[in-house]
C-alpha cells in the first residue's frame, strides 16, 4: 500500500494515527504522487486535528523532548525522502524509546545523519548568505538552499540586526521572513521585482571586494581547496564572487 | 598621489594578510535588544579566499606605515612600498557596514608603529570606542596588542574587546635578535601577561588570547617549537597558538633566500600536532623526542606517534576507555564519540564501524574489533608504515595529439 499526505508534520502525524488504528502496512509514504507507475493500492490521508493531536500527546510524553525536536527539524529537509525512515523511528520509540539513541539503528542513524546535514547546511547559509542595503536602509538577501532554512536565518539575524529593519527572502520555497522593527512575519512571495539599492551599495560591495582581493596570499594560492571550502552551488549571491560569472 | 579608499582597503588587507588568526569563536552569544551584532559560538567563517583560507573578520592594519625594521615583516620601514592609513572612523564606518551585509563576523585590527607604541594603541581605541559605544556594536573584535605600549591603555582595549594577541613570530631569543632587533620574547608577551593578570586580579573569565609563529625562517626544530607552544598553554597564558609557514617577503643574509617555498606540509603537521596538545591529551614530548625532533613528513603526528609505541596496540574498540580511543591514528573526537554510543547497545564489529561512517583505512591496523582483526599487513613498525604511506594508484593519462609540446612549447 502507498500512502499520500500533503507534507506537514501534523498531516504526518493524522498519517500515523491511521496506520496504528486502522493496521495498514505502507510500502511507501508520498507527499504527492511521482511520475511512474503504481500497481500498489495508493490511500490518501487527510489531515485530521484530533488525530493529530493524540499522536502529538503520546509522541511529548513518551518520548525524550529532544526527540520531538529533532523529529520536527526533519521536516524542514522536505527535499529527502525521509518518510519511511521517520516511521519506522516513532514506531521502534512508542515500543522502547530507550532505543532512539542506538545508532547501530539504521533509522536512528540515517535521521541523526540527516539533522546534521540540516544543521550543516544551516550554517553554511550563516557564513554564505549576503544582504544588501535598499534605499530605504533596510537589509536584503536572497537565498537558496535544498533544505528549508528561513526559520533558522530569521532567528539567527534577529540577534544579530536586532536595531535594523530586514527581509529574508527564499527563492526556492517562495517564502520571505520581515521584520520591521519588532514585527516578524512569514510571508509568502508570488513574484517580486528587484528592489532599489541604496547609494552606498555600490561602494561596500566594491570595498569588500578590493579587500578580497587584499588579503590573498599568491604564494598559497589553491583554488581546490578554496571550491571545497565554498562549492559553486553557493556562489550565486555572494558579492565576491560576482565578477566570476560572465 | 591620494590612493582612494579601494586602494587604501588593498593595501591595508595586504599588510595585514600574513596574520594566521581568524577564529571568530568561543565567545558566548551575548545580542542585545535594540544593539547590533552577537558572536556565534562556534564562529562563523564567511567566505574564503582563492588561496583556501578562512574570512571571518575583517583583518586591516589602521596603517602599514611602521617605524620598526624587522627582517622578516614586509612592511618593515626599509622597504619601498605603497603606504596607507585610515582613520578610527573611517574603520569603523566599514566595519559596520560590511557586517550589515553578512561579510563578517566582526574586526580583527593590528597596526604598523606609528611615532609611538602608545600613539598607534590610542588610535586603535579610538575606533573600538566608536564601534562599541557609538553604533553599539557587540560582534567580535580581535586586536593585536602592541608591545611597548602602556599598561593603561592595554587595560582599555581589554575590556572592548572579545580576543587579544600579540605576536612572538620568532621561536627563540637568539632568532629575533638576529631578525627582529627592537623586540624580545619578554616584551612581546609583556602585555599578554599584564592582560591575564587584569583577569585575574577581577575574577573574571581571561580574555581569550593567542600568538603567532613563523615556520621555517630561522632554523628550530619542531620539538622547540611545540616545547614553547605546550608551555604558553600550561601557564593558561593563550587560547591559540598559530604557525604560519614562512613566505620570504625580503631579501635578507640571515633569512631563507627569497626564492624558498613556504613549507606548508610542515605548518599542516604543526596543526595536527597543535590540535594532539590541545583536545587529545598529548604532551608535546609524546610528539616529538630527541630522538625524532621533528615531525615526520609522511604521516600525521598521531600515525606517527602509534608506530613508536605499539605496545599499546592494538586496541579492542569494545573495551577500550575514552582517553584510550582518542589515541588510535585516524579516528577523532567524532569517532569516539559515535563508538561510545554505539557500544552501550552491542558489540561492535568491522561492519557495524563501516555502517556508523566511521573510517577505518588508517584505524584497521591498529584496532580489533570484537577480537576481530586485519590480517593483510604484519604488525611491524616497517610493514605498517609502509602501509600507512603507501601511495594511491596512479592516474594513467592519456597524452593527446593538441596537448602543448613541453619541449618546444609548440603546439
Amino acid at each position: 500500500m502507498i500512502l499520500l499526505y500533503d507534507g506537514s508534520f501534523e498531516g504526518f502525524l493524522s498519517l500515523i494515527y491511521e496506520i496504528y488504528y486502522k493496521k495498514l502496512k505502507p510500502i511507501n509514504i508520498y507527499k504527492s504522487l511521482p511520475n511512474e507507475i503504481i500497481f500498489d493500492e495508493i490511500k490518501d490521508i487527510k489531515t485530521d486535528e484530533e488525530n493529530y493531536k493524540k499522536v502529538l500527546e503520546a509522541i511529548k510524553t513518551k518520548f525524550a523532548k529532544n526527540i520531538l525536536e529533532k523529529i520536527l527539524n526533519i521536516f524542514m529537509c522536505d527535499s529527502k525522502d525521509f518518510e519511511m525512515a521517520l516511521l519506522e523511528y516513532i514506531v521502534l520509540g512508542f515500543k522502547d524509546a530507550k532505543q532512539l539513541n542506538n545508532i547501530n539503528n539504521s533509522c536512528v542513524f540515517y535521521l541523526n545523519s540527516l539533522e546534521k546535514e540540516l544543521f550543516k547546511n544551516v550554517h553554511k547559509m550563516y557564513a554564505f548568505i549576503r544582504f544588501e542595503e535598499l534605499d530605504d536602509g533596510s537589509l536584503y538577501a536572497k537565498l537558496e538552499c535544498k533544505f528549508n532554512v528561513v526559520y533558522f536565518l530569521a532567528k539567527h539575524f534577529i540577534k544579530r540586526f536586532n536595531n535594523q529593519n530586514f527581509i529574508i527572502h527564499d527563492i526556492n520555497s517562495k517564502l520571505a521572513f520581515i521584520k520591521i522593527d519588532d514585527n516578524y512575519s512569514l510571508q509568502e512571495v508570488a513574484f517580486f521585482e528587484e528592489p532599489n539599492k541604496s547609494q552606498n551599495e555600490d561602494k561596500f560591495q566594491k570595498l569588500w571586494k578590493s579587500f578580497f582581493t587584499g588579503v590573498t596570499i599568491k604564494e598559497r594560492i589553491n583554488p581546490k581547496l578554496q571550491t571545497q571550502l565554498v562549492p559553486l552551488i553557493y556562489r550565486t549571491y555572494m558579492t565576491e564572487f560576482f565578477n566570476e560569472r560572465t | 598621489m591620494k590612493t582612494d579608499i579601494y586602494e587604501k582597503m588593498e593595501i591595508l588587507a595586504n599588510s595585514a594578510k600574513y596574520d594566521v588568526s581568524c577564529s571568530s569563536s568561543g565567545v558566548e552569544t551575548n545580542f542585545k535588544k535594540g544593539e547590533i551584532g552577537a558572536t556565534h559560538t562556534s564562529g562563523i567563517c564567511h567566505t574564503f579566499t582563492p588561496d583556501g583560507r578562512c574570512v571571518s573578520l575583517l583583518k586591516v592594519l589602521l596603517t602599514n606605515i611602521c617605524i620598526y625594521d624587522c627582517a622578516y615583516c614586509i612592511n618593515r620601514v626599509s622597504n619601498d612600498i605603497p603606504r596607507a592609513v585610515f582613520s578610527p572612523r573611517e574603520l569603523a564606518d566599514i566595519t559596520i557596514n560590511f557586517y550589515k551585509r553578512n561579510y563578517i563576523e566582526g574586526l580583527f585590527l593590528s597596526s604598523g608603529i606609528v611615532k609611538t607604541e602608545d600613539h598607534t594603541m590610542t588610535l586603535m581605541l579610538k575606533a573600538l570606542k566608536i564601534l562599541r559605544y557609538e553604533y553599539k556594536f557587540n560582534g567580535y573584535i580581535h586586536v593585536k596588542l602592541i608591545p611597548g605600549s602602556s599598561m593603561e591603555l592595554v587595560e582599555q582595549i581589554v575590556k572592548l574587546a572579545n580576543r587579544v594577541s600579540s605576536n612572538i613570530e620568532l621561536p627563540s631569543d637568539k632568532s629575533l635578535k638576529l631578525l627582529a632587533p627592537n623586540k624580545t620574547k619578554e616584551k612581546v608577551l609583556q602585555p599578554l601577561k599584564f592582560a591575564r593578570d587584569l583577569s585575574l586580579a577581577k575574577e573574571q573569565k581571561p580574555i581569550g588570547m593567542s600568538t603567532q609563529l613563523i615556520i621555517g625562517a630561522t632554523p628550530e626544530s619542531d620539538r622547540d617549537i611545540l616545547k614553547l607552544s605546550s608551555a604558553l598553554y600550561d601557564k593558561a597564558l593563550l587560547k591559540r597558538v598559530y604557525y604560519s609557514a614562512y613566505i620570504p617577503v625580503n631579501d635578507n643574509k640571515n633569512l631563507p633566500s627569497i626564492i624558498t617555498k613556504p613549507p606548508l606540509l610542515r605548518e599542516h603537521r604543526l596543526y595536527q600536532a597543535d590540535w594532539l596538545l590541545r583536545f587529545y591529551d598529548f604532551s608535546w614530548d609524546e610528539i616529538v623526542t630527541d630522538e625524532f625532533p621533528n615531525l615526520d613528513e609522511d604521516l600525521d603526528p598521531k600515525a606517527f606517534w602509534a608506530l613508536n609505541n605499539l605496545k599499546y596496540f592494538p586496541m579492542e574498540i569494545n573495551t577500550a576507555s575514552k582517553e584510550e580511543l582518542l589515541r588510535i591514528p585516524g579516528i577523532g573526537a567524532r569517532g569516539v564519540m559515535k563508538i561510545i554510543n554505539a557500544r552501550r547497545f552491542k558489540r561492535l564489529t568491522f561492519n557495524d564501524l563501516k555502517k556508523l561512517k566511521i573510517s577505518i583505512k588508517k584505524a584497521m591496523y591498529f584496532i580489533t574489533c570484537n577480537k576481530e582483526f586485519q590480517r593483510q599487513v604484519p604488525f611491524y613498525r616497517e610493514n605498517l608504515r609502509l602501509a600507512l604511506i603507501k601511495p594511491e594508484p596512479k592516474k594513467l593519462i592519456q597524452p593527446s595529439l593538441f596537448d602543448t609540446s613541453s619541449i618546444t612549447g609548440e603546439l
